[in-house]
């Protein structure tokens, strides 16, 4: 990893490539349904490794660690919360052998797929202790930032952010997933784009975005919202459309070169770091670069 | 504000105890029972108007949801009593075996309690052989059967298959839901409907209770 330049200052420079999918390929390569991935960094290392190579290759400034539901909360949904420890930082190992000298490893966080009253019966306290076991074992095994993914509550970012900032004084990028509603984009919960800039930024996030649930074509237009509302660094990170299951396959609808086309637009609307959520692969990583940086 | 305007803003602003409170009043004053079950399922309906309008969000449509059953749950008693059980139907719900997606199910079965169904929510990851036991249990009408990833979504046809092959698929109703379903899934498997959301779902699953 030697003495490549922090990652703030190479956001400083130019745009920064994320990864695709994760999950997606792991389920084309096998894994079972109802398996959480992060088994894969222990029993399957390799084929982690080898997917985090193709996306290096095909151009990727940064990948994603496999850690996207390693947390207390998520793990223990299939009763393996015990394991937190060793998917995590193995998940960290397996990122850093697969990684250029140039390369950059994001310590992925996603939701705790739990949710506060009156939803859930969770408390603020318990998602800031659930993400900071977590955040502490990724910091420790060495990522160079951390990559907060996918939430739909940002009572439940805020509490993620909070604890990483009690670990770790690595860079933090933030990404929330809003659906398109008849009034505009918002979370699953209410927080609107606006609510959620205003909260982040103070907390003093290095970088916020949007991912997931939307494809690249209403992305184009929620990355041009959010431009109006920031001055930190914009991320995108779209779906391939939405799934559809046919013949028993499941199929993502746009297709790499569409997406690619998408993405350029959402980079002209000011994104800085881009990347593919579900249903991409290094393909697409591979024409995003080709079309917006060559 | 009438009374029936305090029913629709209690389960509008999702206020448990105000909906509890009136509720309590309709018994201890001898008002209009039946009146007053109308008033709160009218508010209930537009919540979830609200919601597909994209004006309420989950937290709001759980909220009047816990308010409507606040209400119903002081009735229940004297619904008994009069002979005037307003059960609906009896639904067995879960998320399928291998997905521990469970908002969207629990949000539907909120909505289905609410408004009068009895429900029976048997939460995530759960074995097609434990939908069909429940569901011959409590001699339900109806499996709502919950999946959020194409890959556990093949649950849904398991079931459906297990219910034919003990000669039981005419007993129960069956719905399907989940981000990933679509009509086309619907057909393909043999489900009798899916829906865009717990409101949607409600009215098909009263719906398909009526036509039964």
């Amino acid at each position: 990893m030697g003495d490549k330049k922090p990652i703030l200052d190479l956001l400083q420079e130019e745009l920064i490539i994320l990864d695709g999918a994760m999950g997606s390929l792991l389920i084309d390569q096998g894994l079972p349904a109802g398996a959480p991935p992060e088994i894969w960094n222990v029993s399957n290392p390799d084929k982690i490794k080898k997917i985090h190579q193709k996306y290096f290759d095909a151009g990727s400034n940064v990948v994603l660690t496999n850690t996207f539901g390693g947390s207390g909360l998520k793990l223990a949904a299939y009763k393996r919360e015990n394991s937190i420890e060793e998917y995590n930082r193995k998940a960290v190992e397996i990122a850093i052998e697969s990684c250029p000298e140039n390369g950059y490893i994001a310590g992925d966080i996603g939701p705790s797929g739990t949710f506060l009253l009156p939803v859930g019966d969770i408390t603020t306290i318990d998602f800031e202790s659930n993400y900071q076991e977590q955040m502490q074992i990724l910091a420790d095994a060495g990522v160079d930032l951390f990559f907060i993914e996918t939430m739909v509550d940002l009572q439940e970012a805020e509490a993620a952010v909070k604890s990483v900032k009690s670990v770790s004084k690595l860079p933090v990028f933030v990404s929330m997933t809003y659906k398109k509603t008849k009034r505009g984009f918002f979370t699953i919960m209410g927080n609107s784009i606006e609510q959620c800039v205003a909260s982040l930024q103070k907390l003093g996030v290095d970088a916020i975005g949007a991912n997931c649930t939307i494809g690249s074509d209403d992305m184009i237009e929620l990355i041009k919202e959010l431009n109006l509302l920031t001055e930190l660094p914009i991320i995108a990170k779209p779906n391939a459309g939405q799934p559809q299951l046919i013949k028993g396959e499941t199929v993502y609808p746009t297709t790499s070169k569409d997406f690619a086309k998408d993405i350029s637009q959402i980079v002209k609307n000011n994104a800085r770091i881009v990347g593919g959520c579900c249903g991409t692969d290094p393909g697409f990583i591979e024409k995003i670069v080709q079309k917006i940086k060559r | 504000m009438t009374f029936t305007e305090e029913c629709k803003e209690a389960i509008l602003r999702g206020n448990i105890d105000q909906a509890a409170v009136l509720a309590q009043k309709v018994l201890d004053e001898k008002l209009d029972i039946n009146d007053a079950i109308d008033a709160f399922s009218l508010a209930i309906r537009e919540a979830g108007d609200l919601f597909e309008e994209g004006e309420f969000f989950l937290p709001e449509l759980m909220r009047s949801a816990e308010a409507m059953k606040a209400a119903m749950t002081i009735f229940e008693p004297v619904l008994k009593e009069g002979k005037e059980e307003r059960i609906l139907g009896k639904v067995v719900i879960g998320t399928i075996e291998g997905d521990i997606h469970d908002i969207g199910k629990t949000l539907v079965a909120a909505m289905l309690s609410a408004e009068g169904f009895v429900v029976h929510d048997l939460g995530a990851d759960v074995p097609v052989s434990t939908f069909i036991e429940k569901a011959l249990e409590v001699n339900a009408n109806l499996i709502c059967i919950s999946a959020l990833l194409t890959t556990t979504m093949v649950g849904q046809k398991k079931l459906i298959d297990s219910l034919k092959e003990k000669n039981l698929r005419d007993r129960f109703k069956v719905l399907i839901g989940g981000a990933p379903v679509s009509k086309q899934w619907v057909e393909e498997i043999g489900a009798d409907g899916s829906a865009e959301n717990a409101v949607s779902a409600v009215k098909l699953a009263k719906k398909l209770i009526e036509s039964k």
